[in-house]
């Protein structure tokens, strides 16, 4: 928990360096959210907010909405459901993926072929 | 690597740095009027689907499937522009690019055919993420005429213009990221600026497809210069030598014609986009952006000697683009640069819809 709310402050904070509307009030207005709740997140003295809400501060803060997510101990709803479908071969891969490096696992996702132009 | 995620292109470049990620996705939005007239930026409309082409080899031309790639749709004279973004970080911050776009194998920044190396004199590529979008053929300092696609063979094509022929259509991207001992270098300055006292660190229902081949040479677009408008590309200011040439990625982006894509995809194409002059009289705004002091790039002669896809058709004796009556009073509104990269877009595009022509 309080590791995401560190992230998060860290994040706005540096945005705030080059751009004032990154303040706490503002960006906290702008996700639809109590200033004094994102300045509690942040604190590590509630938990993460919801997926919604967790979502939208991530493209407020130009991070990947996953990390934040992963961050917050949550697996958004389209993973979940991804998951649920094929539970066991998802297990087995993510678990079998454990200790690749990136390089590795990018291999594992589609590319778009290159061909002759 | 190229991968397509949600319609947008992500290339990625781990043996490089674990940063170099940037996107790629292609906005549908207004075709300007082409009046001679220079217009604001217009909205971002939401992406065009992206597919693999290689999903539907058996209903595309072989020569489709020869070049790989992805394949999108467009309706005849709709435009579209190039939004680009990167992973998980600002505007300000993200790891940089050198990107070279073309249109027919043509380039858009300087109108020289095709060639997968960079070029500095003149530079033939944009820098991510100093340029946040490209709308269209650099044709003078500070201004552009905006992608429209036409029926490859009908000779409005910036390529059928310049080479006689039309022979390739679509759109062809190589993306080289920066080298990452640069990369590296430009942290170590932003962390050291970072410690600086007084904070002057300054750092974004499916429908079943047909099983019959699907392959007139009419179903292939490419992009023809349209109306004129504001828009700058920035010069590459890092210099050649940041750019990590053994590393690069391309694309080939078949654009096929919107009548085809329901029998190629087995999915409707969205619907056209509002015409200016509905936009405008909405009261919906159009933007400007301001580089700072980003200095501009001088527009390509080959470029500018292009005609627009109006002037053509005058000469033609058609009317190739409907609606093309000029707009005025357009309500601007300014993006700069900022921390995070500006939004470009309608406002309430999922709830306010304009009438469009169909």
């Amino acid at each position: 928990m309080t590791h995401f709310g560190e992230y998060v402050r860290t994040c706005r904070e540096r945005l705030r360096a080059a751009d004032p509307r990154f303040s706490v009030r503002q960006v906290a207005a702008r996700i639809d959210v109590e200033p004094a709740y994102l300045s509690k997140v942040e604190r590590g003295e509630v938990a993460p907010p919801s997926e919604a809400t967790t979502v939208k501060l991530a493209a407020e803060l130009g991070e990947d909405p996953d990390m934040l997510l992963a961050l917050a101990g949550k697996v958004s709803s389209d993973l979940q459901e991804i998951i649920k479908k094929r539970p066991r071969l998802f297990a087995d891969l993510i678990r079998a993926l454990k200790a690749a490096p990136d390089k590795a696992v990018l291999r594992l996702v589609r590319e778009v072929r290159d061909g002759n132009w | 690597m190229i991968t397509l995620e949600g319609d947008k292109l992500h290339f990625r470049f781990p043996e490089v740095h674990a940063d170099a990620t940037c996107t790629i996705e292609f906005q549908r939005t207004l075709r300007i009027p082409d009046d001679g007239k220079a217009y604001p930026l217009p909205p971002g409309l939401g992406s065009f689907p992206l597919r693999h082409l290689d999903d539907f080899a058996p209903r595309v031309p072989a020569r489709w499937s020869e070049r790989g790639g992805v394949i999108m749709p467009m309706h005849q004279a709709e435009a579209m522009w190039l939004n680009f973004g990167h992973g998980g970080w600002g505007a300000e911050d993200g790891y940089p690019f050198a990107v070279k776009i073309a249109a027919g194998k043509i380039n858009a920044v300087t109108g020289e055919a095709w060639a997968n190396h960079l070029n500095r004199d003149p530079q033939d590529y944009v820098v991510l993420p100093k340029q946040p979008w490209l709308d269209g053929y650099c044709v003078a300092k500070g201004f552009i005429r905006q992608f429209v696609a036409m029926p490859l063979g009908e000779g409005y094509s910036a390529e059928e213009q310049l080479t006689g022929a039309g022979e390739h259509g679509g759109v062809q991207l190589v993306v080289y990221p920066m080298k990452a001992e640069r990369w590296r270098e430009i942290l170590r300055q932003r962390e050291a600026a970072r410690r600086r006292p007084l904070g002057m660190f300054s750092g974004a229902p499916r429908y079943s497809a047909s099983t019959e081949p699907m392959a007139p040479a009419a179903m292939d677009m490419s992009l023809a210069p349209g109306g004129r408008m504001k828009q700058e590309i920035y010069d590459d200011d890092y210099g050649l030598d940041a750019w990590d040439l053994r590393h690069a990625s391309r694309c080939f982006v078949t654009i096929a014609n919107s009548l085809a894509w329901l029998a190629i995809a087995g999915e409707r194409p969205p619907t056209l986009p509002p015409s200016a002059a509905d936009y405008a009289k909405a009261g919906l705004p159009w933007f400007d952006y301001y580089g700072g002091d980003a200095k501009a790039l001088d527009g390509a002669a080959k470029l500018a000697a292009l005609k627009s896809v109006a002037k053509l058709g005058q000469e033609k004796g058609a009317s190739p683009l409907p609606e093309n009556e000029p707009v005025t009073g357009e309500r601007v509104i300014e993006l700069g640069k900022r921390a995070t990269k500006p939004v470009r877009e309608m406002p309430a595009l999922a709830t306010k819809p304009l009438s469009s022509p169909s």
